[in-house]
């Protein structure tokens, strides 16, 4: 992966000099040739980081598909520009490391708004033009200087139905509830909504959670440790849970539906007291396409068509409110901001995960092992 | 210029670029790892002063250090009894054994990790029998905690353990050992005063592998663990792409490095590292 | 002393082995007297380093029987026979001193620390290598590792000392020093001593008796001089030394090359062949003829260059002559 990196930005450069007539022909085929790769395919794959193209980095899986049809159709229909993707998965690292290289491949990341606030500052991300984006087409406080949020995820929890039948959980002072409600519960490795989870548990209220006090949240963490395992990633608590590891666990919402298919309905989503998580997406500094091309790419992602698309595709639930109303039926228990959940739910605040999530993270870790 | 010329080999001239190129691209981004440790976020020692001032800090390096020498100490001694059991059987069932055991390079770690949780798992194969047959009224806690860690390490360390194990004892000479015998000696006195002697450049290579091996293990912690085991590797991982903590990353990094470059070193004192790696045992 | 040396005498019964199908050892009888130095000869595949394997005990009998003094050993293990071993290689233990390479035996028999460097000394003595005795095996000579080994064989005064090809991996010069130090050795300990070998030299030189093997079976047993003497079959006699086949009679006599008179011209009164010269090698000591008879036999007979001055050129005729107590009759059947 890395050679093909390294093989990728050394024919990369060398397009550019054979275009500008640093690099004669002869040259440049000769070094196409001992890559084993056709001139016609660097030239196209130049041109994936040059104007007519948005290249947007994301997680692979199913999100190629999704933001292909869900945005990337009508971003090219209005501009006439495609959309390719590279599925690395924007992690904080990646990108300052893409940006701090000098080799910035990617326009726009599929990342969390946190990372806006954390890297936007050091001068990692370009900031949003919010003439071409609009931050009425996002919740209030979802659209910061270096990015916007175009979906909602959320941390609710799932149980299960035969551990608790009778007095099923009801939120998270329930699912910190070791006396009442035994069995093993599994949380996410990375504190985020684990810790706001813990601190609800003990009797904060929702919208007081911020500046989150770590010793209480963490103390609460602690106090369930015998009983908990930690996830680090979807596919992981998925097991988990599909394979009776643990009787509840902090999940992804979106996750819910399946989760309830593959346990035929045994285990239940909770959505009660469920933390919104903006996801947003954010721009490397100095991104190829220019700051107009992505910016209408992510207007277009704002848009209520592709809200809706992207729920139906992704699960991902919409941020900009004119779609909360149009949920459909079926998807409402598993959207965030649906009319079902949008009254019981609680909101992350990214500028303090931003300032303050890296140390909150190493805590975390330091106090679950 | 001919004074400098004539020390050199000319052979050197061959081997040069190839050797100016390992130079820049391994020794390179070494030192800049080394160069972030001191660096990032600000210059001085402070990364490394976190080491004393920062519990956590330690208590990584020490679970890091103390599974990495469990995982050591029973990979290498299963790794020997296979070993052995492989040198001394029909040819055959060497081949076999001998298959069964790269095959198992070939399986990816992931899938070997998901498979321990689907045997030793709460609701494992095992876990499950047990409970059928009325063994046991509530499943054992295999995995999801440091034992599960250590069951897995160790089964994916036994193949790197075995190899150079099975070389050693290959090339010993079996006439020893008879020898050994008709002196009186019994088996037990046989294996312990010359058939360990003379395979222990091959414990010390298969120890020497697994633990530097087990230094770097980052998957099988993550997932057995279930969390709650937090290795150096996995920690620096952590530090690199979510916390951005690059300098506490370079200075582990730097610490894991220097660890087992002195580990070298202690071990070069007492036998020649030739021997150790696939010299004559003479 | 506590360990005094005496010989042992072995009985072999009817011993054979198998490995599966294939039968290495066929019927061996043989009598083992105390004390002697009993070669075993044979090319490679004779089967003589199987019984050797089979009295040290590290290869179980097929059938048959192996007693020492009269007591039998078939069945115990290699590391309670007691016998010393002198190894093909020598199988020294490449991680110990000489001193405690040779002090092993004693040692895995738990004897007293000082017994044991009493001993040593006394074995580094007899091998002479008083000197040596903080060295490693991988920093001696091969000779000094061939002396470790016998003194390591001999240490714990073994009733019988098995020598498997002990010279094989010592130059020729060296070969014929070591001989006369095992002799020496041998004439010193008394114990009984079975030495493997293919080389007939070295067997002739050094044995009592010899046993030829071939095939996995005994072919003749004797004294060196009996065997050289008198062979019984035509293996026996071209394995050990070199020998002629003639017709006389209708039975085959072996005749020694050097048994044979060889005279220059014809008319010889005693003449039993007359030939040409067909080669003739010089040896130093002795010139080795080739004749070519009327008869179409090939001849080889050894002169003593010294005592036998006559111009000899190749393509001369000449008869041969030699006294009837010099053809030694074979069993062919």
């Amino acid at each position: 992966m890395q050679d093909k990196q390294f093989m990728k930005e050394m024919l990369t450069e060398s397009a550019h000099a054979y275009k500008e007539g640093r690099m004669d022909r002869r040259t440049f085929l000769a070094l196409c040739g001992a890559s084993g790769v056709a001139m016609n395919a660097v030239l196209a794959g130049d041109a994936q980081a040059a104007a007519d193209h948005v290249v947007m980095w994301n997680w692979g899986g199913q999100s190629v598909e999704c933001h292909g049809s869900a945005i990337g159709d009508a971003f090219t229909a209005a501009t006439g520009k495609g959309v390719k993707f590279d599925t690395s998965g924007p992690l904080e690292g990646k990108i300052k490391e893409m940006v701090d290289s000098g080799n910035v491949t990617a326009d726009v990341a599929d990342a969390d708004l946190f990372n806006a606030v954390s890297l936007g500052p050091t001068g990692h991300l370009e900031p949003i033009d919010y003439d071409i984006v609009s931050k009425d087409k996002t919740l209030p406080g979802y659209a910061l200087e270096y990015g916007v949020s175009v979906i909602l995820y959320g941390y609710a929890f799932v149980y299960d139905t035969e551990a608790y039948g009778d007095n099923p959980p009801k939120d998270w002072k329930d699912f910190f509830d070791t006396a009442n409600f035994p069995g093993t519960r599994a949380l996410y490795k990375w504190a985020n909504g684990s810790l706001e989870a813990a601190l609800m548990a003990d009797g904060v209220a929702g919208d007081a959670l911020y500046p989150l006090d770590m010793d209480r949240a963490l103390n609460k963490i602690k106090s369930i440790k015998d009983d908990s395992i930690y996830w680090g990633s979807g596919s992981e608590v998925h097991s988990m849970v599909v394979n009776n590891e643990v009787t509840m666990a902090i999940i992804w919402q979106n996750r819910g539906r399946n989760i309830e298919n593959d346990t035929d309905g045994r285990f239940k989503l909770v959505n009660n007291q469920a933390m919104a998580m903006p996801g947003a997406y954010i721009v490397p500094k100095g991104n190829p396409a220019g700051r107009e091309a992505v910016m209408q790419f992510i207007a277009t992602a704002q848009e209520v068509p592709a809200q809706l698309k992207l729920l139906d595709c992704l699960g991902m639930t919409p941020s900009n409110p004119a779609a909360f109303g149009e949920i459909p039926e079926d998807q409402q228990p598993y959207a965030i901001t649906s009319a079902m959940n949008i009254d019981k739910i609680v909101y992350n605040d990214p500028t303090w995960w931003g300032e303050n999530g890296g140390d909150a993270v190493n805590a975390f870790l330091e106090a679950i092992s | 210029m001919n004074a400098v010329a004539r020390h050199i080999h000319p052979g050197w001239a061959i081997v040069a670029p190839l050797l100016v190129l390992v130079v820049a691209l391994y020794l390179g981004p070494i030192l800049n790892i080394m160069w972030l440790s001191v660096t990032d976020p600000e210059p001085g020692l402070g990364n490394y002063r976190k080491l004393y001032e920062s519990d956590s800090l330690l208590r990584i390096v020490w679970t890091t250090l103390r599974i990495c020498v469990i995982t050591t100490i029973f990979s290498v001694s299963l790794g020997y009894s296979i070993a052995y059991a492989m040198v001394h059987c029909h040819l055959r069932q060497k081949n076999y054994m001998l298959t069964l055991l790269l095959v198992s390079f070939w399986i990816s770690i992931l899938v070997r990790t998901f498979s321990w949780l689907m045997l030793l798992g709460r609701n494992g194969l095992v876990n499950n029998t047990f409970e059928t047959l009325g063994l046991i009224s509530a499943p054992i806690a295999f995995m999801r905690n440091e034992l599960g860690v250590l069951i897995g390490m160790v089964h994916y360390m036994i193949p790197y353990a075995v190899l150079p194990l099975l070389v050693s004892m290959q090339s010993l000479d079996s006439r020893v050992m008879d020898a050994s015998r008709n002196l009186g000696a019994s088996g037990s006195q046989t294996f312990w005063r010359i058939y360990l002697p003379l395979t222990l450049p091959g414990i010390v290579a298969s120890t020497l592998l697994v633990f530097i091996l087990s230094l770097g293990f980052y998957v099988t912690p993550a997932v057995l663990g279930g969390g709650k085991v937090l290795m150096v590797a996995e920690y620096i991982s952590v530090q690199l792409l979510v916390t951005l903590k690059w300098g506490t990353a370079a200075m582990l990094a730097a610490l894991m490095l220097a660890g087992v470059l002195a580990m070298l070193w202690i071990m070069s004192r007492f036998m020649k590292l030739s021997a150790v790696f696939g010299g004559s045992t003479r | 002393m506590a360990d005094a040396f005496s010989g042992g005498s072995l009985r072999i019964e009817g011993v054979s082995k198998y490995f599966g199908a294939f039968r290495a050892v066929n019927e061996v009888e043989l009598e083992i007297r105390r004390g002697e130095f009993l070669t075993l000869l044979g090319p490679s595949g004779s089967g003589k380093t199987t019984l050797l394997m089979m009295i040290a005990g590290f290869l179980d009998i097929t059938s048959g029987d192996i007693a020492l003094d009269g007591t039998s050993i078939a069945n115990v293990p290699a590391e309670k026979r007691n016998f010393g071993m002198v190894f093909q290689g020598y199988a020294l233990f490449p991680h110990m001193t000489v001193r405690d390479n040779i002090g092993y035996a004693l040692s895995v028999r738990k004897r007293a620390e000082g017994e044991i460097r009493a001993r040593v000394d006394e074995m580094l003595e007899l091998v002479q290598l008083q000197d040596f005795a903080t060295r490693k095996p991988g920093q001696l000579s091969g000779g000094q590792q061939q002396r470790v080994a016998l003194a390591r064989a001999l240490c714990f005064a073994p009733p019988v000392l098995l020598l498997d090809e002990p010279l094989g991996a010592l130059d020729k010069k060296l070969r014929v020093e070591v001989q006369e130090q095992l002799k020496d050795i041998h004439r010193r300990v008394g114990t009984t001593f079975i030495y493997v070998t293919h080389d007939q030299e070295e067997a002739l030189s050094m044995s009592d008796r010899i046993v030829i093997m071939r095939d996995g079976a005994i072919e003749q047993v004797g004294s060196p001089q009996e065997l050289y003497e008198r062979p019984a079959t035509r293996f026996a006699a071209s394995f050990l030394g070199k020998s002629n086949f003639v017709q006389q009679n209708g039975a085959v006599f072996a005749l020694r090359p050097e048994k044979i008179d060889i005279h220059l011209g014809t008319g010889h009164p005693q003449a039993r062949r007359r030939g040409t010269i067909a080669s003739i090698t010089y040896f130093g000591s002795m010139q080795r003829i080739i004749v070519e008879t009327t008869q179409a036999e090939q001849i080889e007979v050894d002169i003593d260059v010294w005592r036998n001055r006559q111009a000899l050129h190749e393509g001369e005729t000449v008869e041969l002559s030699w006294q009837d107590e010099a053809a030694v009759e074979l069993n062919e059947s």
